[in-house]
């Protein structure tokens, strides 16, 4: 009927659709990443403390017993 | 922490892939909209990052009512994964959304039942968080976490009928009375084969990121346990 | 983290327990006051607030009377809500609350109902006072019922949320957070009945508005009830 007009140029907003997109799915990544090393370091030096307190408790109890075998 | 699961690996691999192919499908091989122009390839992503968001909002409040019966944390850590992508796929969905809108309406906001309820969700979400943060007791926080997504899910769903039924602003329509006025345009078939694969691609997605965010709270939980434990 | 406890209780002594939760909430209120007296004046500097803030000159007035009158309700709610839990946890009541025997859920309605109260009556002494400074009648039964309604399903979610929040570390700033956006079919639809209401509308269209109120009050009240026990125990 009518004759068809070319569709708007809207190509800008495509793109910066597509922009939005990757930006923001790449910050979450990231983040992500960022959070999971953390935890990481966070876990090896819980368990490096938990590992100095288990010697640190070893010593303690070890004095003691020669204490004792010296009395005897 | 055990490594990887090999299943995750690839199941990374094909999110990638799923993504690039869904990209190819939107921005080269489906034509171009008449009315609208080329924005309207935004529509493949902005629903598929709808339907992202509410697959984690209906994980979560399934999560969140598993936990109130159980009480497992298990479930707790998943409902925090859920609530987490969903909060970040509706925010780029809301994005997407007023981007396709300016053109095609003049406008940034329109505030249609789909657009308002998922900015209302998004409100949720971050108030979910706020209460979360509040909250030092870890048997505690999962409870309210779980209680508040139950009153959430129940309420989104309620919202966006009532706005549908009862708020009747129509969006501003700069232009001659063409389809693109409702937002609406006649599907060919290239453009579903755009559509359909970016639904299935951010399927695949979302499992990824679940799958990949639920470890990491395994792993976060197992850390603040320890913390506990240290601090005696 | 136990599971949760049911006491072994007849219908009457459930009531009993509500109504003595209630009563204890009402009667401390009356001798004080305090949390009316702030609610009261709130609500009425709100309402000169908007006198200020939008040109309510009459034809406006007609159109905009809802929402004003349900924006001053949400945000004099929050303020009774808050103070009416932070009571509780400062002067260690809740504790005492929960170790008598009774239901858990007894608590939860014998405070729905004392927070409803006192909605209720700062509702009841608003609406006067607009009417009188707009000259708008609002002496109109729909609108009461509305009014009523909205606030059951205002109260209700917002004492379950209100309990929450003032265990949380952010205690006050929290519960508007949590409450709006939950609440907002209820502002949606208490609006739109009210409108219809005081614009003599044909029933047939605040039909739809109103039994969507009270199917929100149904299924909350209903929810509330079930969650209470996890959000107070200890």
């Amino acid at each position: 009927m009518f004759p068809l007009d070319a569709p708007p140029d809207t190509s800008a907003y495509m793109i910066a659709g597509y922009a939005v997109f990757f930006i923001i799915a790449a910050i979450y990544i990231v983040s992500l990443l960022v959070r999971w090393r953390n935890i990481n370091q966070d876990m090896t030096t819980l368990e490096t403390i938990e590992k100095e307190n288990k010697l640190k408790a070893e010593k303690a109890s070890k004095p003691k017993k020669q204490k004792t075998a010296k009395k005897k | 922490m055990q490594s990887k699961p090999s299943a995750l690996k690839i199941l990374d691999v094909a999110s990638v892939l799923a993504l690039a192919v869904a990209i190819y499908l939107a921005l080269i091989y489906a034509p171009e909209e008449a009315t609208m122009g080329q924005v309207q390839r935004v529509f493949y992503f902005h629903i598929a990052t709808a339907w992202v968001g509410m697959l984690g909002f209906v994980a979560a409040a399934v999560a969140g009512i598993a936990y109130l019966r159980t009480q497992n944390p298990k479930w707790d850590i998943a409902e925090v994964a859920a609530v987490e992508i969903s909060a970040v796929f509706f925010f780029i969905t809301i994005v997407l959304g007023s981007i396709w809108a300016r053109p095609i309406w003049n406008t940034w906001w329109t505030w249609d039942p789909r657009l308002t309820t998922a900015a209302i969700t998004e409100l949720i979400y971050v108030a979910y968080f706020m209460l979360r943060e509040g909250v030092e007791d870890p048997d505690r926080r999962a409870r309210f976490g779980a209680v508040y997504t139950l009153i959430g899910s129940l309420s989104v769903p309620i919202t966006f009928f009532s706005i549908r039924l009862f708020r009747t602003i129509h969006p501003v329509v700069i232009g001659s009375a063409d389809p693109s006025a409702t937002g609406t345009f006649a599907m060919v078939p290239g453009m579903q084969v755009a559509f359909f694969f970016a639904l299935f691609a951010f399927t695949v997605i979302f499992i990824d990121l679940f799958w990949n965010r639920i470890r990491m709270g395994q792993l976060a939980a197992k850390v603040e346990q320890l913390k506990l434990n240290l601090m005696h | 983290m136990a599971a949760t406890v049911h006491y072994p209780t007849t219908n009457a002594s459930f009531l009993k327990a509500t109504l003595a939760v209630t009563w204890k909430d009402l009667a401390a209120e009356f001798r004080s006051r305090e949390l009316f007296s702030a609610m009261l004046v709130f609500s009425l500097l709100v309402i000169l607030i908007f006198n200020f803030a939008l040109e309510l000159d009459i034809a406006t007035r007609q159109t905009v009377t809802a929402g004003v009158l349900w924006v001053t309700f949400a945000f004099a709610g929050t303020l009774g809500l808050n103070r009416s839990m932070a009571v509780e946890k400062d002067r260690g009541c809740l504790d005492g609350l929960l170790l008598a025997p009774v239901d858990r859920a007894a608590i939860y309605f014998g405070k729905v109902i004392s927070n409803l109260v006192f909605m209720l009556i700062v509702e009841a002494i608003v609406v006067p006072v607009y009417s009188f400074l707009y000259n708008v009648n609002l002496f109109n039964a729909g609108l009461l019922l509305v009014i009523l309604l909205g606030s059951i399903g205002y109260i209700a979610v917002g004492t379950l949320l209100a309990s929450m929040a003032i265990q949380a570390r952010t205690r006050d700033v929290l519960l508007p957070i949590l409450l709006f956006p939950v609440v907002v079919p209820v502002l949606i639809a208490a609006v739109k009945a009210s409108e219809g209401f005081l614009t003599g509308s044909d029933f047939s269209t605040i039909y739809s508005p109103l039994s969507l109120l009270i199917g929100y009050d149904v299924i909350f009240i209903a929810i509330a009830f079930m969650v209470f026990d996890y959000v107070v125990e200890e």
